[in-house]
């Protein structure tokens, strides 16, 4: 279902703000975010253990696995919201196109703006009409051009399949619509921004069956041209949307393939033991 | 702690292990009837009996995919499980194609009928074997079945080669023969299949094709 | 069963004197102060400067007094209290947070004639003026001190009842902090609004602590550094020297007083109706 197809051409975005990194080597064949031997903390209780994995270039990875098992804490230590926890600690890599983004030289925020994210519950910025929000990260990063706005709100909306249900009531408040709009208003203000990678954290929990369903059919649309990263305790979520598949226990990373083959045939009786639902 | 799905899975089982015994019984009432000259007319029934299982683990399988999405040793499980009651049928199937040959070609008692036989007896060995490996998911005498089917084959190649260079004899044992032994060898194809079937299930891959 | 009827009309009954004594005395202070203090009002009244004689006389220098002083107090105490909530809300961790907020409920709590004792020492024993220090600006301080901790409280309590999911949205996006924190103001401006407008009508109200700071004056407006009249030093001064035209004239402006008072609170109710809150 999901073939591999190296050496296909990325479509570049329009109006490309920042260029996709023009690095000394191939980045193609390397994976866009790469996580080191990742330990994370919270206070004294330690939620990931010694962590490694690569994220493929414009594909979907979901990672999967019960409760407590440190896949939230993971991406959050990706896209560097982590260290804003109280109490919190990390040690380890985490590659960005071969950078690592906890350097010393690093702008995080130029980091979270590279890595978008969107999370379990819509938050729209209620305060803000469905255009604003849209444009909220550049807006409040200083871009003043309304017409320029207007263009990538249109874009934005139209990658989140949801221009054509708001076009008609863009001044509205964003918090006037439904919750599975809302959702698609949050990937559209992600997306505005120009990432590199999509965090996706739980996107559907909320959210009934026919707007769980729109969300999936995106998020395989977006991988063309984002690499996305969706964390869901959902396992039939992950076997249809991810071409990839990471399993998690207890801060531990236990098996990480092809969904088809993880699916099929894991290879650790501890995954086939979780998917087949013989333990939490 | 059991889950919905085993209730289903265990039924798909025992439907299974019916048409195992099933199939077995077909096939031995079919060939004690060639070697004794006798009617077989039990054999239909159980052969219908095979075909209406088959639909049932059919059903039963996509029911089962439909409402619980299975994954890993469960979906290999149903997937094999169809797979395996289809060659169960069939061995039910060729069991009555065995018994309306005695009905079409009526008194047999004239021909030489040793050597059929023989090879039908290396057919109901794996046939044995076939309905063990599935039982016991024993996957040791799941890959041994395969060398059985050589000789089958082999027996049925021979005597077809015998039978053209031969001049002369009863057309009617010649044909009888001819025709037994092709589902013999037939049989023994679908026990290879179950083996292969049956280690798929422990393993997740499937054998390499011929 | 009867006895627990009975006792269920004894409690109900019970309950609602309770009620009736405790507006007992805001319904007599309307009543009264309207009564008496109706008389008074008259255009000219409103727009008149303080005359001693009591002919013609009027609230003019005590109104623009109030007003002056409470928007310098204002000056010192929006800026200052955003700031400190915010900080509070904001940045301060757990520990630090919880004590500042401890401290800033104690501030509130001070009582105003100290506050205005703190200013008289500090700054108007110091000050060379005509009146011996007493100014305009000292009352601004003093009042401006007392708003601070109750705007302090009431913004950061607004920016608590923010969802914490907004924050996270807005720095996920690389959003900067400060311009995150001015996105969650903007998420409860009804919070806000509504603690400046308590703070600025509480200091309004206050009479302790202009006696050691402004003093009161018979004059109108003579700038910063000069002593200044407000309503609650005309209703102090008036009402107690015992001439009967500046008694009602008092009452006139302590009617004047009230209805603002009530004026403040429904503009507090139309404010915070108007602003849904996002939950």
């Amino acid at each position: 279902m999901y073939s591999e197809m190296e050496g296909i051409s990325v479509e570049t975005q329009p109006d490309s703000v920042s260029a996709v990194n023009t690095m000394s080597f191939d980045a193609e064949k390397h994976p866009i975010v790469e996580v080191r031997s990742l330990n994370a903390w919270y206070g004294p209780q330690r939620v990931i253990s010694d962590v490694s994995m690569k994220f493929k270039r414009n594909h979907v990875t979901a990672i999967i696995g019960p409760s407590g098992c440190g896949k939230s804490t993971l991406v959050r230590c990706i896209n560097r919201l982590h260290e804003l926890v109280p109490n919190s600690k990390l040690t380890g890599n985490v590659m960005l196109d071969g950078v690592d983004i906890y350097g010393k030289q690093i702008d995080v925020v130029d980091v979270r703006r590279r890595i978008g994210m969107v999370f379990q519950k819509p938050n729209p910025f209620p305060n803000m009409s469905i255009r604003d929000n849209v444009v909220a990260g550049l807006k409040l990063a200083g871009v003043r051009d309304r017409k320029r706005l207007d263009e990538i709100a249109k874009n934005a909306l139209q990658q989140a399949f949801l221009w054509e249900e708001v076009k008609d009531k863009l001044p509205n408040s964003g918090a006037s619509i439904s919750g599975g709009q809302q959702q698609r208003l949050c990937i559209a203000r992600a997306l505005a921004v120009e990432p590199e990678v999509i965090l996706m954290d739980e996107p559907c929990s909320a959210l009934d069956p026919t707007a769980t369903a729109k969300i999936e059919e995106l998020i395989t649309k977006l991988s063309d041209n984002y690499t996305v990263i969706i964390v869901t305790h959902n396992m039939q979520q992950a076997s249809r949307v991810a071409d990839y598949t990471a399993f998690m226990y207890l801060g531990k990373l236990i098996e990480y393939d092809e969904t088809p083959r993880m699916f099929e045939n894991p290879k650790e009786e501890l995954t086939e033991r979780y998917i087949t639902g013989k333990f939490g | 702690m059991p889950r919905l799905m085993d209730i289903g899975l265990d039924r798909l089982n025992s439907l299974l292990l019916d048409m195992a015994t099933l199939s077995q019984q077909a096939v031995s009432a079919s060939i004690d009837a060639y070697s004794l000259g006798s009617k077989g007319t039990e054999v239909r029934q159980m052969s219908n009996r095979l075909h209406a299982l088959h639909r049932q683990v059919s059903d039963l399988s996509v029911e089962m995919i439909a409402r619980y999405q299975p994954v890993a040793s469960d979906l290999r499980f149903i997937r094999a499980c169809m797979e395996i009651s289809y060659g169960f049928f069939r061995y039910g199937r060729y069991a009555l194609d065995i018994a309306s040959v005695l009905e079409v070609f009526g008194d047999l008692s004239k021909c030489d009928k040793k050597f059929v036989v023989d090879t039908a007896k290396k057919t109901q060995e794996m046939i044995r074997m076939s309905v063990d490996a599935f039982a016991r998911r024993d996957l040791e005498m799941a890959r041994n079945i395969p060398k059985l089917d050589d000789v089958v084959d082999e027996a049925y190649r021979n005597n077809l080669k015998k039978t053209i260079e031969k001049k002369g004899g009863d057309i009617k044992c010649a044909l009888s023969s001819a025709l037994i032994l092709r589902y013999l060898e037939r049989i023994a194809d679908h026990a290879s299949y179950i083996g292969e079937s049956v280690e798929y299930i422990a393993t997740g891959i499937e054998p390499k094709l011929d | 069963m009867n006895a627990r009827r009975i006792l269920d009309r004894f409690w109900l009954g019970l309950a609602v004197a309770a009620v009736v004594v405790a507006l007992a005395p805001l319904g007599s202070i309307i009543y009264y102060v309207t009564v008496r203090g109706i008389a008074a009002i008259s255009w000219s009244f409103l727009t008149h400067n303080f005359n001693q004689i009591g002919n013609n006389g009027g609230i003019a220098n005590a109104l623009e007094g109030t007003f002056l002083v409470v928007a310098l107090a204002s000056t010192i105490g929006i800026p200052v209290g955003l700031l400190a909530g915010v900080y509070v809300s904001e940045y301060a961790t757990g520990r630090s947070a919880d004590v500042i907020r401890f401290l800033s409920d104690v501030l509130v709590g001070v009582p105003s004639i100290v506050t205005g004792i703190l200013v008289y020492s500090a700054v108007v024993i110091s000050f060379p003026t005509p009146y011996n220090g007493y100014t305009a600006f000292a009352a601004g301080i003093a009042l401006g001190l007392m708003e601070i901790p109750i705007i302090a409280n009431t913004t950061s309590e607004s920016l608590r009842l923010v969802p914490n999911s907004l924050r996270e949205a807005s720095v996920a996006l690389g959003i900067r902090k400060w311009r995150t924190i001015f996105l969650m103001l903007a998420n409860c401006l009804g919070g806000i609004m509504t603690g400046i407008l308590l703070a600025t009508s509480r200091v309004a109200g206050e009479t302790a602590p202009l006696l050691l700071t402004a003093l009161g004056s018979t004059q109108p407006f003579q700038g910063l550094f000069n002593s200044v009249e407000t309503m609650t030093l005309f209703i102090f001064q008036n009402g107690t020297s015992g001439t009967p035209n500046l008694v009602e004239q008092a009452w006139g402006a302590s009617f004047v007083l009230l209805v603002t008072v009530l004026g403040i609170n429904i503009a507090i109710k139309l404010v915070t109706r108007r602003r849904i809150v996002f939950v």
